[in-house]
């Protein structure tokens, strides 16, 4: 699991301070600290980010809901954002709101505020909304990670890194080369939002990464994976084989 | 004797209009009504009403235009045609157009009903047209009739006009025989203008036989009854025949005497035509005057209603002045009372502005007083490096900074809410969640007096609501509950559904509670703040007044539960989100 990479985009040192303190302290990755529009667009797209902070003012002006604008244009560039305001100007609301998916936080706000507001933003850029609140799930999924709420903050797992899933019931065990932990998902949603063309279902209780398949045994109903795992092959899914390029 | 028989046939002619004109004057009425009753039996066709009509009004002209338009149409009726035909031969001979007049009588069938009056005046024409012989046997048909009145005939004139025509056609015996009945019958009914044409033609009748002695006596009598009768011109017959017959009889003397008479009849005569000249012109003149009399009037008139217009107009105009004038009136009223409403609502709200202005500025001035005054403790403290001193001094500034901030974030709120500037937006949120991250703010707070804090808002519970409304409403609620709360008390949040459609939540206290009064006041719908009851703790009311507006606003419900010296608890309902 890491640690989730934040840019925060804020003019002001003290509040920025605060902020960095928060989140550090919730474990977040601070990859910069932008004051300017030009400095953000710099940051954003030399770094590998996963959510963006912006205070709506820099400098006097409304460059927060500018460079939010911009990056949502790009396709595949846009990530999950949260602007920060101490305006209830109902005309810069009106614009801001316009830059969907929206999520905002009033100043001033206390650490579990920005935390919520974080998380928040997360579920409505990926469109998985009442995930990190309910107690029933704890984990969005996206094309690339699984964001997973680990007490007050949010980590990630690269989907690459994941050898195979394991479900029990409301729960699902990751195994990763490194770890291996638990997640709060349903079976149907995690086999929706993963890639099918990687993921493979080989039996009702196992999702597996195709391409940390080291050996099918198709007599013993084993396959056996990278790193030493092993996981059950049922009839039912036995047209795996097929889509396995090859065997060792 | 070559002088007498000319004047004398003068004599004989004047007689006849005479004659005509006296039997129109006398029974009209009888002949005209008979007239008017038979023909009403074609009165549906309009010309020949008309023509009746102007015949009745002896209109002769307009008689004939009628008529003869009632004769043009393709309408062929016997009877209709012939009263066509006697109204226009009636009207011809009437007009001395005697040829026409026969031709239109010519036309009438014998069978109608006044054709006994055809006959006597056909037998009148012909006595005019000197056709003696024609006119006796005319007058022969109608000598014996029965009632001669229904046709305004006269018997006696019948028998007069015979004996004319019998003079002219020099019968003498059959002459006197008529005129002799005729002036008996006019004796009779005392006629003395007839008489004296009777015995004038009479003494002519002897007179042309040379029977002087007889002529003599009649001339004598004409003269006499002329004396008495009016018109000039019978008198000056008279009296010229008598002169003649005195001159015949060469008695000059008597025949100067009755000349002289009968040259001042003549005078009187023209005198009469003078007088009647004159006073035809004093008739035009008065007809004039009374026409001018009456262009006075009428111009009068035409002023008058002129004024009479002008000042109906002017009164119209009037009135109409007075009910609009009436209405703006009443407008104007009633705009005042309207206006007066509002300054009386104005004055509260400027009063409550006051009001609010002065609480705030007292209470923002003490607040950063007592931080200039802290500061300065401080900084000595610093100097002498008595933390201890410095710990207290440092919370205690931090406890003013707090309520002094939350006082301004619900004026800048409270100004928003005014002016409905702010953003606003219902979505769907998790109460417990905001529960807590407002509440998070108050730990310290809680930790300094000591009061335990639990929120057991169902982590389900989702409600429709503005997230800063909610905020802002959490705020206060917390924010008093502490204020109200002894040391060592407890707040719990937590949620009470009993609504399908509302999520109710409850912030309970263990503190001080209020009495029903102050109860009742803070949950009135009004938006003046309410009074301060504490000096010490109570506030300015804004938070109230603020949280009651926000509920309103995001379409929730609030309401107080409280006993004194045990508790209070603030329930607020907002809709729940239907999923």
């Amino acid at each position: 699991m890491d640690n989730i990479s934040v840019l925060i985009i804020e003019d002001t040192k003290a509040e920025s301070d605060a902020l960095v303190k928060v989140l550090e302290a919730n474990n977040y990755n601070i990859v910069g600290i932008a004051t300017s529009y030009k400095d953000a667009l710099n940051l954003f797209y030399n770094n590998k980010i996963d959510i963006v902070v912006i205070d709506i003012f820099l400098n006097g002006n409304p460059d927060g809901i500018t460079f939010a604008e911009t990056i949502n244009v790009v396709p595949g560039a846009a990530k999950p954002f949260v602007f920060l305001t101490s305006s209830t100007d109902r005309k810069i609301f009106e614009r801001a709101k316009l830059t969907q998916p929206f999520s905002f936080l009033m100043k001033p706000f206390n650490e579990l505020e920005i935390l919520y507001a974080i998380e928040m933003a997360v579920e409505k850029f990926y469109a998985q909304n009442d995930v990190f609140l309910s107690d029933e799930e704890d984990t969005v999924i996206s094309k690339e990670y699984l964001f997973i709420k680990k007490g007050k903050s949010l980590k990630k797992v690269l989907l690459k890194e994941i050898v195979f899933i394991e479900v029990e019931e409301k729960y699902c065990n990751i195994i990763t080369e490194r770890e291996k932990f638990v997640i709060l998902i349903s079976l149907t949603k995690i086999l929706d939002l993963l890639d099918n063309d990687i993921f493979s279902r080989t039996h009702r209780n196992f999702i597996v990464n195709t391409e940390k398949i080291v050996e099918i045994v198709p007599s013993d109903n084993l396959i056996l994976l990278s790193g030493g795992h092993k996981a059950t092959l049922s009839d039912t899914y036995k047209t795996i084989i097929k889509k396995v390029r090859t065997l060792k | 004797m070559k002088v007498t028989p000319l004047s004398l046939f003068n004599f004989l002619f004047l007689i006849i209009p005479t004659l005509l004109f006296s039997q129109q004057e006398k029974n009209i009425t009888i002949f005209e009504k008979e007239i008017k009753t038979k023909s009403n039996l074609f009165i549906s066709e309009i010309d020949f009403h008309k023509a009746q009509s102007f015949f009745l009004k002896k209109n002769w002209d307009s008689t004939l235009v009628y008529s003869m338009k009632q004769l043009s149409k393709p309408i062929k009726k016997k009877k209709l045609n012939n009263y066509c035909h006697f109204f226009r031969g009636f009207s011809f001979k009437q007009k001395k157009i005697y040829k026409e007049a026969k031709k239109e009588f010519a036309f009438i069938t014998k069978d109608f009903e006044f054709y006994s009056r055809v006959r006597m005046m056909l037998g009148e024409i012909s006595l005019e047209q000197k056709k003696f012989q024609k006119a006796i046997s005319f007058f022969k048909d109608i000598e014996h009739l029965k009632n001669p009145k229904l046709f305004d005939i006269k018997i006696s004139n019948v028998e007069h006009n015979i004996g004319i025509s019998y003079l002219h056609l020099k019968k003498f015996d059959d002459a006197e025989y008529y005129l002799l009945k005729s002036a008996k019958t006019q004796e009779k009914s005392k006629d003395t203008l007839m008489l004296v044409g009777a015995y004038g033609d009479i003494a002519t009748l002897y007179y042309e036989q040379y029977k002087d002695e007889l002529a003599i006596p009649y001339f004598k009598k004409a003269y006499d009854l002329s004396k008495n009768i009016k018109d000039f011109g019978l008198k000056y017959n008279a009296a010229h025949n008598m002169a003649v017959v005195e001159e015949n009889r060469k008695d000059y003397k008597l025949s100067i005497v009755y000349r002289k008479e009968f040259e001042k009849w003549k005078d009187s005569l023209n005198d009469q035509n003078k007088i009647w000249e004159v006073a035809e012109l004093e008739k035009e003149f008065a007809v004039k005057q009374k026409q001018k009399e009456v262009n006075i009037l009428e111009a009068e008139n035409k002023l008058k209603v002129a004024e009479r217009n002008k000042l109906l107009y002017s009164a119209i105009g009037l009135l109409i002045l007075l009910a609009t004038g009436g209405y703006f009136y009443r407008e104007k009223i009633k705009s005042n009372k309207i206006i007066i409403a509002q300054k009386i609502t104005l004055d509260e709200l400027n009063a409550t502005k006051d009001k609010l202005f002065s609480i705030v500025s007292h209470d923002l001035r003490s607040s950063v007083n007592a931080l200039k005054t802290s500061n300065t403790k401080l900084q000595e403290s610093l100097e002498t490096k008595n933390f201890t001193e410095l710990d207290t001094l440092l919370n205690n500034n931090s406890a003013i900074t707090n309520g002094a901030y939350n006082l301004l974030d619900n004026l800048l709120n409270w100004a928003l809410l005014q002016t409905e500037q702010g953003y606003f937006e219902i979505t769907s949120m998790r109460l417990f969640i905001i529960v807590e991250h407002v509440a998070y703010n108050y730990k310290p707070l809680l930790l300094d007096k000591n009061i335990s804090f639990e929120n057991t808002v169902t982590k389900k519970d989702q409600v429709n609501v503005d997230q800063e409304s909610l905020k802002i409403i959490l705020r206060n609620l917390i924010d008093n509950a502490i204020k109200f709360s002894n040391e060592n008390g407890m707040i719990k949040i937590y949620s009470r559904n009993t609504n399908e459609k509302y999520c109710a939540f409850v912030i309970e206290d263990t503190g001080i509670g209020m009495s029903e009064n102050t109860r009742l006041e803070l949950l009135k719908d009004t938006a003046l703040l309410s009074k301060k009851e504490n000096e010490d703790i109570i506030g300015t009311g804004l938070g109230m007044q603020l949280v009651k507006q926000m509920i309103q606003k995001n379409k929730g419900k609030f309401n107080i539960e409280s006993e004194l010296g045990k508790g209070t608890k603030m329930i607020v309902s907002l809709p729940k989100t239907v999923s």
